[in-house]
């Protein structure tokens, strides 16, 4: 027999309890990945969104609530295209609306010239021409959503535009969006002589790094974006899901130590007699305390695998509402399985600790005359 | 007796409950040679279990001293160590693990002596076949007689071969068939094995078994005597 299959044993005597205590922290779990999950996934679509200049690193309005809320002054956009250390500023305005059965068409106002320099991998058709107004490039997700092909006419937001070219980019939020001419979008969205992001690529031979900091120096209302971690810079929602994520795993922590505190306290109890005997027989304080906590972090690491699982089951149905379909793709990263089982671990530790001080503490007298 | 040191030496032991009010020993003295079977006999509360108690180590006494071997088991640094290594111990009870198999419970003291799991196996089925249950060896406590129960605590006791076997009442819920054989296994353990033995019980022909017979009366020795 060993050490294991008489954890086992001794956590299979109440099955009951166990796999109650085994559910009640398996919800926490769940919550804890279901939510790692959508955080991440927004953070996924976050990094899309700085990729889509091809730039070295995103400008955008430091302290918005959201990044569609950025402003930027065309002032400011052309004073960064003429700093000594950059090489290309693209102004872009992002213009989210209502298009077919996608409540987030992602609508990315462009210069012609900007477009044909640095183009979404075309799959059909091509960009518009300079001068052009009411023509768009759509992305392969929308013109399926769309059924429209090149040289189609589509509506959006009561605005007709003729489809002069189809993308696929393999990002899910660009997928489902398009690029409009950038004073149409103003138009549309009511901003004009702004944009929502500047798209830089520095000049050969300056580092990036410090070209951010002087930027961010010299623009005290902006803030540069070389990483999505660096996201809540100008989107406070990815900071407020990561606020709720913490919450959330503290409080997981938290009622889930209570419960397998519980279990263990209830154990240990009922089993006072028994550690008296294996004191008896020659077991060490540190063995029986190696017993309890292994109990509890068996029961936790089990509560943490059908959590996982279950977490992974809730996003699934998450994304069966087609409307955050359109917004997420999830991202399943090993950090979040990672947390699930620090948490897990933590749990355990924390449940198991004053029955375990408690076990080792009595005298093996104490515990066998214990009725 | 020889002049090795005695397998237990017990000086003065006194031993106090309830604050001091119970005196369960008091001043209580008792040498054990090598191999020897002693019996420890007197009427209730005389302190006789207490003294087996402090003999495992499973209690601290308030005064006197418990030699084992030559050394003051007070003063050893690891206690649980003792117990697992030095001394074997079987109770009134059995004291067997429920959920455990016989041969599972004969294992769990091993633990301690750094053994595989197919080394506790194999010492267990040894010695379930020396108390002749080797075909108990997956039966639970719950399926054993109270004889069987009580020669599965005697190969529990022996798990990590302990010099000296200490016995509560062993046979005191047993009836008399049952209680016979676990005194034969517990002569044969010291006759085969050269245990030292330890018997606490209240009951006179249990006692007779021993070498030598050590009466308490009120947590004291009284007089030995050699059974006739």
């Amino acid at each position: 027999m060993s050490f294991l299959a008489l954890v086992l044993k001794n956590l299979f005597r109440q099955r009951v309890r166990t796999t109650l205590t085994v559910l009640g922290i398996s919800i926490g779990i769940t919550t804890v990945v279901a939510l790692g999950v959508v955080t991440e996934s927004l953070k996924a679509s976050s990094g899309e969104i700085l990729k889509l200049g091809g730039a070295d690193f995103m400008v955008a309005q430091e302290g918005a609530a959201d990044l569609s809320f950025s402003i930027i002054s065309d002032r400011d956009a052309a004073a960064l295209a003429e700093r000594p250390d950059v090489a290309r500023a693209e102004g872009a305005l992002f213009h989210i609306v209502r298009v077919g059965s996608n409540p987030f068409f992602f609508l990315i106002g462009r210069r012609a010239e900007d477009l044909a320099a640095n183009p979404p991998p075309l799959t059909a058709g091509t960009v518009w021409a300079p001068g052009a107004s009411d023509q768009v490039v759509l992305g392969n997700r929308a013109a399926a959503d769309l059924d429209a092909t090149v040289g189609d006419a589509v509506t959006i937001e009561k605005r007709e535009f003729k489809v002069v070219g189809i993308y696929r980019s393999g990002r899910l939020l660009e997928d489902g969006g398009a690029y409009a001419p950038i004073a149409i979008v103003a138009e549309m969205a009511g901003k004009s002589g702004v944009v929502t992001v500047v798209y830089i690529t520095v000049k050969d031979g300056y580092d990036k790094k410090a070209v951010a900091e002087a930027i961010e120096q010299d623009f005290q209302n902006l803030a540069t974006i070389s990483d999505v971690e660096e996201y809540g810079k100008v989107d406070q929602g990815v900071q407020f899901l990561e606020a709720a994520n913490l919450a959330i795993s503290v409080l997981a922590v938290g009622i889930g130590a209570i419960g397998v505190m519980n279990t263990m306290i209830m154990s240990v109890f009922e089993r006072t007699r028994e550690i008296g005997i294996l004191r008896a027989v020659g077991w060490s304080g540190n063995r029986i305390l190696r017993m309890i906590i292994g109990e509890s972090l068996f029961l936790c690491v089990v509560a943490a695998g059908i959590g996982a699982a279950l977490g992974v089951l809730a996003t699934r149905a998450i994304l069966l509402i087609e409307t955050i379909r359109n917004l997420l793709e999830p991202q399943y990263t090993v950090d979040i399985f990672i947390r699930a089982l620090i948490v897990a671990v933590v749990v355990a530790l924390a449940g198991a600790a004053y029955p375990a001080f408690r076990a080792v503490r009595l005298t093996p007298m104490e515990a066998l005359r214990y009725e | 007796m020889s002049n090795q040191a005695p397998a237990i030496e017990v000086k003065g032991l006194v031993k106090t409950f309830e604050g001091g009010r119970l005196r369960a020993l008091d001043g209580m003295d008792i040498v054990v040679a090598p191999g020897e079977f002693v019996a420890v006999v007197g009427p209730s509360g005389c302190g006789k279990s207490t003294l087996l108690h402090l003999i495992a180590a499973l209690d601290r006494a308030d005064a006197g001293t418990i030699r084992v071997h030559g050394r003051d088991i007070a003063s050893s640094g690891n206690l649980a160590r003792y117990r697992a290594r030095e001394v074997g111990l079987v109770f009134q009870l059995d004291n067997l693990l429920p959920t455990l198999s016989a041969g599972e419970n004969v294992q769990v003291p091993m633990f301690e002596a750094e053994l595989s799991a197919g080394q506790r196996r194999q010492r267990a089925r040894e010695l379930l076949a020396l108390v002749d249950l080797t075909a108990k060896e997956k039966n639970r406590p719950a399926e054993l007689s109270g004889g069987e129960r009580q020669r599965v605590a005697i190969a529990r006791a022996l798990a990590n071969e302990p010099a000296i076997l200490l016995a509560d009442e062993p046979t005191g819920r047993l009836d008399s068939e049952s209680g016979r054989r676990v005194l034969d296994l517990i002569q044969q353990l010291r006759d085969q094995r050269g245990l030292t033995v330890v018997l606490v019980t209240h009951e006179a022909d249990v006692a007779s078994r021993a070498d030598r017979i050590v009466r308490m009366l009120d947590g004291r020795a009284v007089p030995e005597e050699v059974p006739t």
